[in-house]
C-alpha cells in the first residue's frame, strides 16, 4: 500500500516533469512493464489534462481601477494623519473640550447680561453681600420625605429663680381679756382644722403661745378668722421672719387686714418689702388714726363681737378652707398676752 | 491611463516583455504608472488563482484587491530574495487560505445541481472508458468547468491550493514550496493526495 502511494507520488512528479532524467527513465520502464501502473498513469494524465483545460477566468474589468483608487485613498489618509486613530482621538477630545469651554463662557456672559438687565442697581449690593456672607448650610446627609420643618422658636427668657423663705411670723396680741381671746383663738384653730397642726401650746401665767405649722393659705384663713378679736386687743404686733434666722421685721400696730396681706404675699421679697413698708407707715400712724380709718370703713366693733356665737359653733364655717399641705411650710406663732 | 495600458498589453500579445525590475524600482519610488503596470500584469493570474481556491467571484475580487494593496504598500520592504511573482502569490494565496479557513462553513457547499446525463457520459467516457473526446473539447463546456470548480471546493484547502498552483497556475514544485512556505516533499505528497481525492470526487459524481 505504501509502495503504491510512493509510486503514485512518483507518477505525479513524472507527469509534472519534476523527476530528473535517471528517475524518469526508471519510471518509464516501470510503466511500460506493469499494466496496473500503466493504467494509473493514464488515469492521472487524463485528470491532469482535465484540470489543465479547466480554463482561466479573467479578472473583473475595473479591478485595477479599484486597486489604484483604494491605494490613493489609503496613501492620502496615511499622509494627512488626521484619521489615524490616536491623532483622531486627540483631535476629537480637544475639539470637545474647546466646545465645552465655549459653552460655559457663553453661559457666563449671558448670566451677567441677564443680571445687569433684571436686577435693580439698589439691590445688587445687598444681593451680592447677602450671597457672599451667607454661611454654608450644614450638609444634610439624608432627608426624610414630607418631614415637617421645625419652626424656629423664640428664645424664652427664664427669670432667675429667686430664692424663697417660708413664712415665719410671730403675731403678738396684747389684750385685757386674755381668757376670752385665748378661748377664741383655740376655737378658731379648731374650726379651721389647724389644731392638729399646732405643734406647741405654751401656757404661762398671763401668756399663751401657739405655734402652728401649716401652709400659707391656711395661715391666711386663720388670720382672717382671727380678725374678729382685733378689737379686743390693746396692741397688735407682727414679727415677719427674714432670711437670717432669728432676725425679724417688726410691724407694730398691725391691723388684721395688714396681717392678712402680709400672709398672702407670694414670695419672701414681696413679703419683706411689704413688712418694711407697713412698719414705717404704722410707726407714724397713731392708733387713733387707725380707729378713724376703721370708723370710716364703718366697722361696727359690737357687731363684730356679737358674731362670736357664730364662731362658737362646733361646725366648720363654710368659708373655712381646708388646711392644705402646701409645699411651702409656714410657721405662725400667736402670742396672746395680758402684759 | 489604465485603459490605455490595458489596450497596449492586449495589442502586444501575451508574450509582451516588460522589464519587471525597472517597474519595481519605479513603483517603489511612488510612480503610480509603474504600479498600474504591475497590477495589470498579474491581476488576471492572481484573481484566477484566488477564485479557484475560494470559489466565489466577489470574494476573489476583494481578496485580489487586498493582496495588491498589501503588496504595493509593502513594496519598500521587498528585498528581492524571491521573484516578485512568487512574493505576490505568497501574499495572495496565504490571505486566501486564511479567508477560506475562517469561512470554511460558509464557503464549502455540496454540489447543488446534478450534472446532466450527457455531461456525465462524456466525462465518464473520458475518465474511465478512455474512448475520449479531447480534453479541451470537454472542458470547453461551462458546465464541466463549474463541476471541476465545485469538485475542487470539496478538497482540503491546503491540497486545493497546491493543485491550483500546479495545474492551473502551472507553477513548478519549487515555486509552490516557496509560495506556500512549505517543503518540496510536502508539495509532492499534497499533490498526490489532492489528485487522488479529486478523482474520487469526480468518479462519485459521474457514477
Amino acid at each position: 500500500m505504501k509502495d503504491m502511494e510512493l509510486i503514485e507520488e512518483l507518477l505525479n512528479c513524472y507527469i509534472d516533469g519534476e523527476l530528473d532524467e535517471r528517475k524518469s527513465n526508471e519510471l518509464k520502464r516501470l510503466i511500460d512493464n506493469d499494466s496496473q501502473i500503466q493504467g494509473l498513469y493514464d488515469s492521472l494524465r487524463r485528470y491532469k489534462n482535465l484540470m489543465d483545460a479547466a480554463g482561466q477566468t479573467a479578472a473583473p474589468e475595473h479591478l485595477c481601477d479599484s486597486i489604484t483608487a483604494r491605494l490613493e485613498r489609503e496613501i492620502l489618509l496615511a499622509d494627512t494623519g488626521t484619521y489615524s486613530l490616536k491623532a483622531g482621538r486627540r483631535h476629537l477630545t480637544i475639539r470637545r473640550l474647546m466646545t465645552a469651554a465655549a459653552v460655559i463662557a457663553l453661559a457666563a456672559v449671558l448670566s451677567i447680561i441677564v443680571f445687569d438687565i433684571f436686577v435693580p442697581k439698589s439691590s445688587r449690593q445687598q444681593l451680592l453681600s447677602g450671597t457672599l456672607r451667607k454661611k454654608a448650610v450644614k450638609q444634610v446627609l439624608y432627608e426624610r420625605p414630607f418631614a415637617e420643618t421645625k419652626q424656629q422658636e423664640d428664645k424664652k427668657i427664664v427669670p432667675e429663680k429667686s430664692y424663697d423663705v417660708p413664712l415665719v411670723a410671730v403675731l403678738k396680741l396684747k389684750t385685757n381679756n386674755p381668757i376670752e381671746v385665748d378661748w377664741f383663738v383655740a376655737k378658731v384653730l379648731t374650726t379651721t382644722n389647724l389644731f392638729n397642726r399646732t405643734t406647741s401650746i405654751d401656757r404661762q401665767p398671763g401668756t399663751v403661745r401657739y405655734v402652728i405649722n401649716c401652709g400659707n393659705q391656711s395661715v391666711v384663713n386663720l388670720v382672717q378668722e382671727l380678725s374678729f378679736i382685733w378689737p379686743q386687743c390693746v396692741s397688735t404686733k407682727i414679727d415677719v421672719g427674714t432670711e437670717q434666722a432669728g432676725k425679724y421685721i417688726t410691724v407694730n400696730n398691725i391691723s388684721a387686714e395688714q396681717a392678712i396681706e402680709i400672709c398672702k404675699t407670694e414670695n419672701f421679697s414681696q413679703r419683706s418689702r411689704m413688712a418694711n413698708d407697713l412698719a414705717v407707715i404704722n410707726k407714724f400712724t397713731s392708733p387713733a388714726v387707725v380707729d378713724r380709718l376703721y370708723a370710716a370703713a364703718d366697722i361696727d366693733y359690737e357687731s363684730l363681737i356679737a358674731q362670736k356665737p357664730a364662731l362658737t359653733s362646733t361646725e366648720k364655717t363654710q368659708n373655712a378652707s381646708q388646711p392644705q399641705d402646701n409645699i411651702k411650710n409656714a410657721t405662725l406663732t400667736i402670742i396672746v398676752t395680758s402684759d | 491611463m489604465v485603459k490605455f495600458i490595458q489596450e497596449q498589453l492586449k495589442n502586444s500579445g501575451a508574450n509582451i516583455s516588460i522589464d519587471e525590475a525597472s517597474l519595481l524600482v519605479q513603483a517603489k519610488a511612488g510612480n503610480m504608472e509603474a504600479v498600474e503596470r504591475l497590477i495589470l500584469k498579474y491581476q488576471d493570474r492572481v484573481y484566477n488563482t484566488i477564485l479557484k481556491i475560494c470559489g466565489n467571484r466577489d470574494d476573489a475580487a476583494e481578496l485580489t484587491q487586498d493582496a495588491f494593496v498589501k503588496v504595493i504598500q509593502n513594496l519598500k520592504n521587498f528585498k528581492g530574495q524571491s521573484s516578485f511573482y512568487t512574493w505576490l502569490f505568497r501574499i495572495a494565496v496565504n490571505a486566501t487560505l486564511n479567508f477560506c479557513k475562517k469561512n470554511s462553513r460558509i464557503s464549502f457547499q455540496p454540489l447543488q445541481s446534478e450534472p446532466d446525463e450527457a455531461l456525465k457520459k462524456q466525462l465518464k467516457d473520458y475518465l474511465i472508458d478512455k474512448t475520449s473526446p479531447q480534453p479541451p473539447q470537454i472542458a470547453a463546456a461551462k458546465e464541466l468547468q463549474s463541476l471541476i470548480l465545485k469538485a475542487l471546493e470539496k478538497l482540503d484547502a491546503d491540497q486545493r491550493a497546491v493543485i491550483v498552483l500546479r495545474d492551473i497556475e502551472q507553477m513548478n514544485y519549487t515555486e509552490i514550496a516557496e509560495t506556500l512556505g512549505i517543503e518540496i516533499g510536502t508539495v509532492k505528497s499534497r499533490i498526490a493526495r489532492g489528485r487522488k481525492n479529486l478523482r474520487e470526487i469526480l468518479e462519485g459524481v459521474i457514477q
